[in-house]
């Protein structure tokens, strides 16, 4: 008994010097003054040094945290409990929030940093007006591929994806909206196509790809690529840029029949506490200094026209991640389909995934 | 026990070679100067550095030690005692319930269990953060300290019992001096296994985070989405020592005392 009174009261004292402990880490690490602020991101989206920047300037202190997919955001969101101030979802996502009453919009006046931003990445369908959003990041679909396996193939056209001597070198990422849209796509449908029809058709074409794919999975894509294991993959341009960075011999092309232009937005929800914090917020990530370092560390492009000029050349003039305006003019943005109709892209899908096992 | 033969002194090495391989993989690159895991370039100890620089990762790596060290102990106290009085009930059915009902717990599955946590916590207004992880994670512990401590309870004889009442023990003096003496390996068993539940959890833990408090499980899953950090492969190399650490210590402390009849044939 003594033993047991004994080792629990050890753990008590060990509990208590690191609640201690963290305390005062947490009280070294934000100030105090100007309320507190909670941002809710993607992981690895943001340079941490930016957060002690904009806690200094403005005296607001940052609760970070990460999520890893707009769906879990949601329901985080959605079933309250935690208030965040600020989040960061995707197109569709910011679409779907809009439409189940989640979001506050964004006083403009208060984010004047938003002139800034390229006229081409607002007002966009997804949300005219930017009236509950702001851009943060954006990018293609596109195909990411290691010239030094392939004996100098190159893939102007997503119709270079059936080529025969690429058996077994193509991986897909595991998406449905991407890969159907690619098969509507090279038969020079539209992306937001909801014609049954068309669907049937780039699906039929897409199981004709079958000896070519290697697998269809998720993250795991960058790895593989990086370490020479797969030698094409279809992905988002902000994984091919992680595999570029360490893989140089890695190329990555958006096709000329078009794909896929894909944003992730800042947005207020509903249930914000802070909402004059995170309008301070936006606006800081706004700057364009500040955008173009977290743009620097993230890898991802940055819609921001003054950060861009603010940034290594070398980067903002790479075609394959600043798409010029004519190459932009054939990138669509996703549109919400409804339930019904993204249930049809989901079955089609699993169709062509289940070919792929036979 | 019979000596192993040899083959089955290859097999085990075998198994435990690839039991610890990825573990050893991670930690070899976790000194790697090059930033991947792809090819070992040179000896570093930035990445360590890195971990220590790291004050958000140190608080998420502290949380985590809190709530497992707080989590276990408590969910030992209550499981503990809930084991008792299951042993102790007279009625077999209403026995064999309660033990359903504990094993039910212990087999469904973490999701489920961490949807409802959150439902529960939402609807009589928890705010999200460190208390709704500790009592989540009392609560999905408790269910196991039962089941460690149980088998030791009932090989205990009840003339044991008996005879502290005759020799005129109280009902205090038969708890601490003799059931829970006689049942300690069983309580540090279920104590260690409710430590590494939680230290480990991740489903239950992420619908029941908020507010910015938040575990190593839930970071390190956000984080991958970017790829595997050397940071992580260097905070994992450290957990990995500390761990086989405190597995040493415990390791000697019951070699020490092992003479003691209360602990005799410990296991974990």
């Amino acid at each position: 008994m003594k033993e047991i009174t004994r080792a629990a009261i050890a753990i008590l004292l060990i509990s208590g010097i690191l609640l201690y402990v963290v305390n005062v880490l947490e009280k070294s690490s934000t100030t105090s003054g100007g309320g507190t602020i909670s941002v809710y991101n993607w992981g690895e989206y943001i340079d941490p040094e930016l957060i002690d920047q904009f806690e200094k300037e403005t005296n607001i202190s940052v609760v970070y945290e990460t999520f890893d997919s707009n769906e879990s955001m949601m329901t985080k969101i959605e079933q309250g409990g935690t208030t965040y101030d600020v989040a960061m979802p995707s197109e569709y996502a910011i679409e779907k929030m809009k439409n189940n009453d989640l979001l506050h919009p964004i006083d403009h006046s208060l984010v004047p940093n938003l002139t800034n931003i390229d006229p081409y990445f607002l007002d966009l369908p997804f949300d005219p007006g930017n009236e509950y959003s702001i851009p943060y990041f954006w990018g293609t679909v596109g195909i990411a591929f290691n010239p030094t396996l392939l004996e100098g193939q190159t893939f102007e056209s997503w119709d270079d994806l059936w080529n025969p001597s690429l058996e077994q070198e193509v991986i897909l990422v595991d998406s449905a909206r991407e890969i159907i849209g690619l098969g509507l796509n090279s038969l020079g449908y539209s992306l937001n196509s909801t014609n049954v029809d068309e669907l049937r058709e780039a699906t039929d074409k897409l199981k004709t790809m079958g000896p070519n794919v290697k697998a269809i999975i998720g993250d795991e894509i960058v790895e593989l690529m990086r370490r020479e294991e797969a030698a094409v993959a279809v992905t988002w341009s902000g994984q091919a840029a992680d595999m570029m960075w360490i893989n140089e011999d890695i190329d990555y092309s958006v096709p000329k029949e078009g794909s896929n232009l894909w944003f992730d937005n800042m947005i207020i929800p509903k249930t914000a506490g802070n909402i004059e914090g995170a309008h301070a917020f936006i606006n800081f990530m706004l700057d364009p200094e500040v955008a173009a370092q977290n743009a620097d560390y993230v890898g991802y492009s940055t819609p921001n026209e003054k950060a861009v000029t603010l940034m290594d050349p070398e980067v903002t003039e790479d075609e394959r991640f600043y798409p010029p305006v004519e190459l932009r003019e054939r990138l669509e943005v996703y549109e919400n389909l409804g339930l019904e109709m993204l249930g049809t892209y989901n079955e089609l899908f699993l169709e062509f995934k289940m070919d792929m096992d036979n | 026990m019979a000596k192993l033969s040899k083959l089955a002194k290859i097999y085990l090495a075998l198994v435990f070679a690839i039991l610890y391989a990825p573990i050893f993989y991670l930690i070899f690159y976790s000194f790697n100067s090059g930033g991947t895991m792809s090819s070992f370039e040179g000896f570093t100890l930035e990445h360590y550095g890195a971990v220590f620089n790291d004050t958000r990762l140190l608080i998420i790596l502290m949380n985590t030690v809190i709530i497992a060290l707080l989590s276990s102990l408590f969910s030992t106290a209550i499981g503990v005692l809930g084991a008792i009085g299951i042993v102790f009930l007279r009625n077999r059915q209403t026995r064999n319930a309660v033990l359903s009902l504990n094993t039910i717990l212990i087999v469904s599955p973490d999701v489920i269990i961490g949807a409802s946590f959150l439902i529960l916590f939402t609807m009589i207004g928890i705010k999200l953060g460190f208390a709704s992880v500790l009592i989540s994670h009392i609560a999905f512990s408790i269910p196991i300290v039962v089941i460690m401590v149980l088998p030791k309870l009932q090989e205990m004889s009840t003339s044991l019992i008996d005879a502290a009442t005759d020799l005129g023990a109280s009902k205090r003096d038969i708890l601490t001096r003799v059931i829970i003496p006689y049942i300690k390996p069983g309580i540090f068993a279920g104590f260690f296994l409710a430590l590494t539940y939680s230290l480990d959890d991740f489903a239950v833990t992420f619908f029941v985070t908020g507010n910015g408090f938040s575990t190593l499980s839930i970071e390190i899953y956000s984080m991958a989405r970017a790829g595997i950090t050397l940071t992580i492969n260097a905070l994992s190399a450290l957990i990995f020592v500390v761990t086989l650490g405190l597995v040493l210590g415990y390791y000697f402390f019951t070699q020490r005392t092992g003479q003691s009849p209360g602990t005799r044939g410990a296991k974990l």
